[in-house]
C-alpha cells in the first residue's frame, strides 16, 4: 500500500522574514552575475524555453513554460479552467508553471511499465492549489508523448444541473444524458482524430433498427453516431470506453485516463427521478461506465485522477482529503493508489508568479511594485494560487 | 419631543486615528514642532476606533470607497464592493488584451491601469458650473450656479451609477456596464459625458439669468 503519512499532516503557513531575502537573493544571485543584465535575461528567469513537457526537470521548477495557442485548441478543447481561458484570451498566450507535484508525476508517468496493471494516480490538496493544472500539465505531456487522452474535465457536471434525463434504452434501470455526452464526444473527436481512424471496433453495434455499427469499423463512426443522434450519445460514451479498455492491452497504443473531480463518481447526485426520489450516481449510465474505466483491471496506460470540493456535493469545504472526499466507497474501489498531494505555492513559486503577472502587466496598481506591496499580497493570499489570481485581478 | 437619531457616541476630545504607516515611519529627528506637539498629544488625549471600511492596506482609495458606498443597496457592501473589483478586473482585461494585440507604437498610448482610468474618467465627467432651481416672481428658473469639489465628485458618481441602472437591458451585469461607462467617460464619449455638456449647454444658455442667485 503506497500511502505517505505526512502528506496528510496539514502544513501551518511559513512566514519568517528570512524567507524573503531567500526569495531576493534568488533573482539577486543570477542579477550578480553581470554588471549589466539585459532585460532579456531577467525575464527568462520567471520563463523558460523548454516547451516540451518531456524535458521539464528540476532545474525548471518554478519556471513558467508556454504552449502555442494552436495546439491547446487540440490539445485542450474542453479540460483548463475558466479563469485561465479568460487568462490565455487577455495575455494571447497560454504559460503554465512547472512545479514539484507535476514533475513528480511525469516522472511516474515516464517509468510505467505497461505490462503492469495501470497505476493509479490520485491528485488532491486544499482548494485552489493547483491540482487542475497537475493534470493538465500531465495531459500535455501524454499528448505529446503520442499517447490517447481520455480526459473527462469534471466528472460533477455529470451529476448535477437537471437538465434532460432520459431512461436507457440499453438498460432499464439506468438513466442517460444526452446532452453532456454529446458535448464530452464532440471534444474527444477533437483531441485524438488520429486514433480514432486507426482504431477498429471488434463487434457490431445495433442503435436502431436501421443504424448499426458493423465490426472492424472506425471508432470515429461510433463517435459520429453518438454526436448525431444525440439519443445514442451515452451509449456510444460507453461503447467508445469499452472498446479502448479491450484494446489498450494489446499493445497498439497508450492510454491515459484523465478525469477531474474523481469523486463525483462516488458521492451523491442532486438529479431525481419523476416520482422526486434521488438518484444515486450508479444508475446514470456516464458514470456507469466511467467507474469501469477507472479500475485497475487493463494495462498499457495510466490513470490520472484528481479531487475537487469545489463542484462537489454534500461535502464540507473544509474537507480535502482522498478520504473525506471519497467516501468509504471510493476509497475502496480505488485503493491501492498513488497520493500527489499539491501545496500552496513555496517562494521560489510566488515570486515566479508575481514576476509574471509584472512582465504581462496584470499588476497594474502604482503601489503592487513595491516591496511592501509585494509582502502585501503575499499576505492577502497565503500563497494559495486561486486567492492570489482573484486578489491580483483586481489590482 | 426629539431626539437626535444619528450622534457620535465619542465625546470632544476624542481624536481621529491615524492610519497610514508612512507616518509611524519617521525618525523622531524629521519631525517639525508641530508634529512633535501632535504626538505628544497622541500618548495621551483618547482615540477613536478605526471604521471598517478604512485600512492601513496600500490598496486602499478613499474614491473607490465613496464610489462602492453610493453604489450599495440595503448595506450590502460585500456585493457593492464585489461588483467594484469586477468592474476594475473587465476594464483591465478590456485593455491589457488590446495591450497585448497592438504594435510597438501603439502601446505606449493604451493606458492599462484601471485605477488611473476610474479616476480620469470620474474627472471627465464632473460638471464645471451646475444648475439650481430658484422661484422668483411665481416662476422657477434654472440659475447657473458654482459646486464645490464634493459636490462635482457626487454628481460625476451619480450619473455613471444610474446611467448603467436605468438605461441599460436589466440582464446585462453590473459589472460589464460599468466598465463599458468608464472606458466610454475615459475617452470623452458616451451618455454620462453627453449629460455633463448638456448641464453646461443649459448654463450657458440661461446666463442672463445668474444674477438671480443670492449666494
Amino acid at each position: 500500500m503506497l500511502r505517505r503519512v505526512k502528506g496528510l499532516i496539514c502544513q501551518g503557513p511559513k512566514l519568517d522574514p528570512g524567507c524573503f531575502l531567500q526569495a531576493r537573493a534568488w533573482l539577486s544571485a543570477a542579477a550578480n552575475q553581470g554588471a549589466q543584465i539585459p532585460e532579456e535575461r531577467l525575464r527568462t528567469i520567471f520563463r523558460t524555453h523548454e516547451s516540451n513537457p518531456a524535458n521539464h526537470s528540476e532545474q525548471h521548477e518554478g519556471q513558467h513554460y508556454s504552449i502555442p495557442l494552436q495546439e491547446v485548441k487540440v490539445v485542450f478543447p474542453h479540460g483548463l479552467p475558466r479563469r485561465f481561458q479568460a487568462q490565455m484570451k487577455t495575455f494571447n498566450e497560454a504559460c503554465l508553471m512547472v512545479r514539484r507535484p507535476a514533475l513528480e508525476l511525469l516522472g511516474y508517468l515516464k517509468s510505467t511499465n505497461f505490462a503492469h496493471p495501470a497505476v493509479r494516480y490520485i491528485i488532491y490538496g486544499e482548494k485552489g492549489t493547483g491540482k487542475t493544472m497537475t493534470l493538465c500539465h500531465a495531459v500535455h505531456y501524454c499528448a505529446k508523448q503520442d499517447w490517447l487522452v481520455l480526459h473527462i474535465p469534471d466528472a460533477h457536471l455529470w451529476v448535477k444541473n437537471r437538465t434532460e434525463l432520459l431512461p436507457s434504452s440499453y438498460h432499464n434501470e439506468r438513466f442517460d444524458q444526452p446532452l453532456e455526452a454529446s458535448t464530452w464526444l464532440k471534444n474527444f473527436k477533437v483531441s485524438n482524430e488520429r486514433f480514432l481512424k486507426e482504431i477498429k471496433t471488434q463487434r457490431t453495434y445495433v442503435w436502431s433498427k436501421r443504424e448499426s455499427t458493423e465490426m472492424g469499423s472506425p471508432l470515429g463512426e461510433v463517435v459520429e453516431q453518438g454526436v448525431t443522434r444525440v439519443k445514442n450519445a451515452s451509449d456510444a460514451v460507453g461503447v467508445v470506453l469499452k472498446e479502448l479498455k479491450t484494446q489498450c492491452p494489446l499493445g497498439s497504443f497508450r492510454l491515459l485516463v484523465a478525469v477531474d473531480g474523481v469523486n463525483a463518481l462516488w458521492g451523491r447526485s442532486t438529479l431525481r427521478k419523476k416520482d422526486k426520489s434521488a438518484i444515486s450516481p450508479e444508475e446514470l449510465t456516464l458514470v456507469h461506465n466511467l467507474r469501469k474505466m477507472v479500475m485497475n483491471d487493463w494495462n498499457g496506460g495510466a490513470i490520472v485522477t484528481t479531487l475537487s470540493q469545489t463542484g462537489s456535493l454534500f461535502k464540507p469545504r473544509s474537507a480535502y482529503l482522498p478520504h473525506e472526499l471519497l467516501g468509504k466507497e471510493g476509497f475502496d474501489t480505488l485503493d491501492p493508489f498513488v497520493p500527489i498531494q499539491v501545496p500552496n505555492y513555496s517562494q521560489r513559486e510566488f515570486e515566479s508568479c508575481y514576476q509574471y503577472y509584472l512582465d504581462r502587466k496584470w499588476l497594474q496598481h502604482e503601489k503592487v511594485g513595491t516591496e511592501e506591496g509585494r509582502e502585501e499580497l503575499l499576505f492577502l493570499s497565503n500563497s494559495n494560487p486561486w486567492q492570489l489570481e482573484r486578489i491580483s485581478a483586481s489590482l | 419631543r426629539l431626539t437626535q437619531v444619528r450622534w457620535s457616541r465619542y465625546g470632544p476630545d476624542y481624536l481621529e486615528p491615524e492610519v497610514n504607516k508612512e507616518v509611524y515611519r519617521k525618525p523622531g529627528q524629521e519631525l517639525s514642532e508641530e508634529e512633535k506637539m501632535e504626538q505628544d498629544l497622541k500618548a495621551l488625549q483618547p482615540i477613536k476606533a478605526a471604521p471598517c471600511n478604512v485600512t492601513s492596506s496600500l490598496f486602499s482609495d478613499p474614491t473607490i470607497s465613496k464610489f462602492i458606498n453610493m453604489m450599495m443597496k440595503g448595506g450590502n457592501k460585500v456585493l457593492a464592493r464585489s461588483i467594484m473589483s469586477q468592474t476594475l478586473e473587465a476594464v483591465k482585461r478590456k485593455q491589457v488584451e488590446k495591450y497585448h494585440q497592438a504594435s510597438e507604437e501603439e502601446r505606449e498610448s493604451i493606458e492599462c491601469n484601471p485605477y488611473v482610468i476610474f479616476h480620469q474618467a470620474l474627472k471627465n465627467c464632473q460638471p464645471i458650473i451646475g444648475i439650481s432651481n430658484i422661484k422668483k416672481g411665481g416662476k422657477t428658473y434654472q440659475v447657473p450656479t458654482p459646486l464645490t469639489d464634493n459636490r462635482k465628485r457626487f454628481l460625476a458618481m451619480k450619473w455613471l451609477i444610474t446611467e448603467c441602472r436605468e438605461h441599460k437591458h436589466y440582464r446585462i451585469f453590473m459589472h460589464e456596464k460599468l466598465s463599458q461607462e468608464l472606458l466610454q467617460a475615459f475617452n470623452n464619449e458616451g451618455p454620462v459625458i453627453k449629460r455633463k455638456h448638456d448641464i453646461h449647454k443649459m448654463a450657458e444658455a440661461n446666463r442672463a439669468y445668474a444674477h438671480y442667485r443670492w449666494w
